[in-house]
């Protein structure tokens, strides 16, 4: 994993990695990538994925409308709002 | 009469008995938490709530429910009405919940009275409890030591005695692992047996809430509540839920264990394989059956996880982008700016390395190499359990391959070294399968957990296991010296 | 240089159920900003999304009838980047399993009919709304719209003009109503497509390179984008330069389109099967249902409506090829048994004033009481359809009932021979030289003597009996 990827895939998370810890942080993403590596030698040809543990099918809900406004208690919980939106800094498009 | 270390069967007597009221019971409760504050359990306190509810509860001579009125703690990764929930995380330091998930609800309808919410690794994502952003929290038996995680908090507050019982989340152990380092009783149910509605998601296909406890007896009780159908979870099963008391007294002559030739135990330390022999015999004379049984794919479990659970985390790490709520980092220049700065200030290192690495792992060209392939590793897992389930009725490892450890001295140099301590926990998750940690004695004075896996909704042959063995041992009544935290 | 056109539409339709696509939050437009939002809408922390099962009918029910492939196993996907709209910093939709695979859909353009096929169509979750140059320094957000169902149909690059992207929404629009998939509207964004454009010289085999232009909302917008990136890439390539393969956004007031700033890093949306949601099976027993419960198609229509309303093959055609015509049609036609006359006011004074005011016939004030009303006072001779055209205009704005007007105005037409009769001898009497000339063959003027009957009856003579007696009285 070389510098250029680290910053791609930290762009993509929206993360940024101190300066000062940089290094580290690329040694373990290593470490670890390596132990997933391992995975490369088990033989899976044809095995279906296994998304998740209960193979069953999702259960659905009516069309029927069930819920509140509830806008107060949102736009309240937001970093910034006025009172009908959430905001943030002006996106050009 | 104390009510510090009291199991809840043993709190509801004093209740029924008229021996202490539940408003006493919270109040001293919440006395006991702040008596011992330098464990640092809880992140939030909910005395106001908590004593009110409880002056609410009248006593009666009717029979009352097994939970009216007792004292509980949950985890800090249950969203709760009106009460602060960060996941011990700054990005959610200031966040309060305007619902109240679906596990902590029917705990309450039950009776139960929260008092707080209980410290614990950053998202859960850690096996010590040292990713927290309000710190450590101490191994009630040895300060300075680690609870275990990422349920830490909880672990370490049913330990002290603070509370009876605690919820946890157990995503590749965090239920367990705790459990087993603070030498108390651990269950993470079925995957689905337990709503995941209001749990802040670290890993879907693999998170699963649980009790933490005193006894098997009391996890049972708390399990009773916390199962069921909820039509908000389209991943929670709509099975029946057994009376997981009721059943809990059966003789287990004729259960056959099965032991995991794979977690090749004779290179653990001498002591840990000591406690697990001792526990071989102990079932023995309870009428269980040992065989030595081959999943040839469980030591894939590691790399598997390591794989899943942060692909899913990056995803489900990416609404806390300080829009809506939670933390949003000031003067940004722009949109990305600002998820850019909010993200990094507000997650610690542990929660970005499993972003990175999760967000890798999906990315153009690797998603088949990492991600897909863990998951039909994944099945091939799934497989073997189903394969040995065919001939045995529980396995059983020890929880931990070691007892709980120092602050910093495991991980902080190489990350992969910590992930390796959930080799015999991690296994369970990825198959959706339930485990129970019971304390089983003490490694150079620090306790001990023996763990038993069993088949797809068969918590009731854990539980009726687990507490067959603790009415025949009494590892789990064992008592920290706590002089160190008062 | 001679330069062939190649175009690929993405069509995002709204579907029109009640509730939310995995929320059961409502659906309705124009609501006040965030008030349709639920926990899940807002992407809290610890939700979790529940299925809506009707968006798949829906959806099943647009695959059948382009004769594609249902899958009735479907599973859902994350498409992960971050957006100010985009609740939980993912998209939920289907990536390698859509509901509806192939297909064909037919278009009709200058009387030839072009069959275009689809590729696939999928269901996922519609995002919320930025409003960007309302509030100074700030985008608003508003996420009433998140988690709404969309269905993404996708079309082979088959088209090969603005005319055809045209008629292929057209289409699309007349598909979706007609199958009730969705309200079809497109200023309110329920129907609205993202187009891929590229050139190519004159019988290359090889596809250009490709703009998308996105969520363009009217039929008149795709047709000018569209031109507009026609002739841009042109000229770029002309130049002797290469097109960039980017996004682009139309902008109606300047009327070009220009490239998308949001939209300059390269993403990887890092797609992966939602753990959160189980599979979604549709039994076979659902299938039969949604085919046993199929609505009638346009077609289908035209030959019902010629059989058992008597209408002209060509009536027939208009009123069937929109669905709300169609509806008022059938309804009113209860109401009445003059058909023809009830489908030539549809085709006739119905469209001219839609089409002026530019609105759907349910946004007019027209119902259908009060149009079956006038035909049937039309029919049978109250009034004229001089008359009716009055009150006609009268009831479009105010939507009052005929009968109402006629009282009201005293618009009954006189149809007593004997009061008509009195009003011809004073039209005779007053105008004799005109009398004296018709009869010495100004055959013209009979149309001067009707004229003067109305003009004394405010246009209330029956004009039949009008014309008889007139002919009666000025032989002799």
């Amino acid at each position: 994993m070389d510098q250029e990827t680290v910053r791609t895939i930290c762009y993509l998370a929206r993360l940024e990695i101190d300066q000062k810890k940089s290094n580290k942080i690329q040694k373990d993403l290593e470490t670890i990538i390596e132990l997933i590596g391992g995975l490369q030698t088990i033989d899976t040809l044809d095995i279906e994925p296994l998304y998740n543990p209960l193979e069953m099918t999702a259960s659905t809900h009516e069309d029927i409308v069930n819920s509140d406004n509830e806008k107060e208690k949102f736009l309240k919980n937001a970093p910034a709002s006025n009172e009908d939106y959430f905001l943030v800094p002006r996106v050009v498009e | 009469m104390s009510i510090q270390f009291k199991s809840i069967v043993e709190l509801r007597g004093m209740l029924d008995e008229k021996l202490i009221s539940a408003s006493e019971l919270t109040q001293e409760t919440l006395q006991l938490a702040k008596k011992y504050q330098e464990l640092n359990c809880f992140v939030t306190m909910n005395d106001e709530v908590a004593t009110k509810k409880a002056s609410g509860i009248i006593p009666s001579d009717e029979i009352s429910s097994w939970l009216e009125g007792m004292p509980l703690a949950q985890k800090d990764l249950f969203c709760t009405k009106g009460l602060r929930t960060t996941c011990s995380s700054k990005i959610l330091a200031d966040f309060i919940p305007p619902y109240t998930a679906t596990a902590v609800e029917k705990l309450e309808d039950a009776g139960a009275i929260t008092i707080g919410k209980t410290n614990m690794d950053e998202f859960a994502m850690g096996s010590s409890n040292e990713t927290s952003f309000f710190g450590n929290v101490h191994n009630p038996w040895k300060k300075g030591y680690v609870p275990g995680g990422s349920s830490g908090g909880s672990a370490a507050a049913v330990a002290a005695g603070i509370v009876p019982a605690a919820t946890g989340t157990d995503t590749g152990g965090s239920i367990r692992q705790p459990a087993a380092h603070c030498g108390i009783t651990g269950l993470k149910p079925t995957y689905g047996r337990v709503s995941r509605w209001g749990m802040i998601a670290f890993a879907s296909s693999l998170d699963q809430a649980g009790p933490l406890a005193r006894t098997a007896e009391d996890c049972a009780i708390l399990l009773n509540s916390m199962s069921g159908y909820d039509s908000k979870d389209t991943t929670s099963l709509n099975s029946d839920v057994p009376d997981f008391l009721a059943n809990i007294n059966q003789p287990i002559d004729g259960v056959k264990i099965g032991i995991i030739k794979e977690f090749n135990l004779g290179e653990l330390d001498s002591e840990v394989q000591a406690r697990f022999e001792e526990s071989i015999k102990t079932y023995e004379k309870l009428g269980a059956q040992f065989v030595e049984v081959s999943l040839p794919n469980i030591s894939a479990s590691v790399p598997t996880y390591y794989s899943i659970a942060p692909a899913e985390c990056s995803s489900n790490l990416s609404r806390f982008d300080g829009v809506r709520f939670g933390h949003r980092a000031e003067n940004t220049d722009d949109l990305n700016d600002l998820y850019i700065k909010s993200r990094s200030e507000g997650f610690g290192d542990e929660v970005k390395r499993r972003i990175l690495i999760g967000t890798y792992a999906l990315s153009a060209g690797y998603y088949d190499a990492y991600y897909k392939k863990a998951q039909q590793v994944r099945r091939l897992i799934k497989n073997d359990f189903d394969h040995v389930f065919q001939s045995v009725d529980i396995l059983m490892t020890p929880t931990s391959p070691n007892t709980a450890f120092k602050f910093g001295s495991k991980g902080t140099q190489n990350p992969v070294e910590l992930y390796l301590e959930d080799l015999f926990t991690i296994s369970s998750n990825l198959a959706g399968l339930p485990a129970i940690s019971i304390p089983h004695g003490q490694v150079n004075s620090l306790p001990a957990g023996l763990q038993l896996i069993g088949n797809f909704l068969k918590e009731d042959q854990l539980l009726n296991a687990a507490h067959l063995f603790q009415k025949n041992s009494d590892f789990h009544l064992a008592q920290p010296n706590l002089e160190d935290f008062s | 240089m001679n330069w062939e056109t190649v175009i690929g539409l993405e069509t995002h339709v709204q579907l029109s159920t009640k509730t939310k696509l995995f929320s059961r939050a409502s659906t309705t437009f124009g609501a006040n900003p965030n008030t349709n939002v639920n926990l899940v809408d807002c992407g809290l922390p610890g939700v979790l999304p529940s299925i809506n099962k009707e968006a798949f009918y829906k959806a099943i029910r647009l695959g059948m009838a382009i004769n594609a492939q249902i899958n009735q196993t479907s599973i859902f996907d994350r498409k992960n980047y971050f957006y100010a709209d985009l609740p939980k910093g993912y998209q939920i939709t289907q990536m390698d399993l859509p509901i509806v695979l192939g297909g064909s859909i037919e278009i009709f353009l200058d009387g030839t009919t072009k069959k275009i096929n689809i590729t696939r169509a999928h269901l996922e979750e519609d995002a919320g709304k930025s409003i960007h140059d309302e509030y100074d320094g700030f985008s608003a957000i508003d996420l009433n719209r998140a988690g709404t169902p969309l269905l993404e149909i996708v079309s082979e690059p088959e088209l090969s003009s603005a005319k055809e992207a045209v008629a292929y929404m057209k289409a699309m629009h007349q598909l979706v109503t007609y199958l009730d998939v969705s309200d079809g509207n497109m200023a309110q964004g329920s129907l609205r497509c993202d187009a891929n454009v590229s050139i190519k010289k004159n019988g290359d085999k090889e596809l250009g390179t490709r703009t998308e232009i996105k969520n363009i909302n009217s039929f008149k917008f795709i047709e000018k984008a569209i031109n507009f990136e026609i002739k841009r890439q042109i000229k770029v390539l002309e130049s002797g330069e290469k097109v960039t393969q980017e996004t682009r956004l139309y902008d109606s007031v300047k009327d070009e389109t220009r490239p998308m700033r949001s939209k300059e890093f390269a993403n990887d949306y890092r797609y992966f099967p939602e753990p959160d949601l189980l599979p979604v099976i549709i039994s076979d027993e659902e299938m039969s249902k949604i085919k046993d419960e199929f609505p009638e198609l346009p077609n289908e229509k035209e030959a019902r409506y010629q059989k058992q309303f008597k209408l002209s093959a060509y009536d027939a055609q208009i009123i069937a090829s929109s669905k709300s015509m169609a509806d008022f049609f059938e309804s009113a036609a209860n109401q009445t048994k003059n058909y023809t006359l009830l489908s030539n006011w549809l085709i006739g004074e119905v469209s001219a004033y839609l089409n002026k005011e530019l609105i759907e016939i349910s946004e007019s004030k027209l119902n259908v009481d009060n149009l079956a009303m006038l035909i049937n006072r039309i029919d049978d001779q109250t009034i004229s359809g001089k008359i009716g055209k009055t009150i006609f205009e009268e009831m479009c704005i105010n939507g009052t009932s005929p009968d109402e007007i006629i009282e009201s105005k005293g618009l009954k037409q006189i149809s007593d021979d004997g009061a008509i009769e009195q009003i011809i001898d004073t039209v005779i009497k007053d105008n004799s030289a005109q009398v004296k000339a018709y009869l010495e063959g100004k055959d013209k003027l009979f149309g001067f003597f009707v004229g003067q009957v109305m003009k004394l009856t405010q246009g209330k003579a029956n004009p039949t009996s009008v014309n008889t007696i007139l002919k009666e009285k000025l032989k002799k």
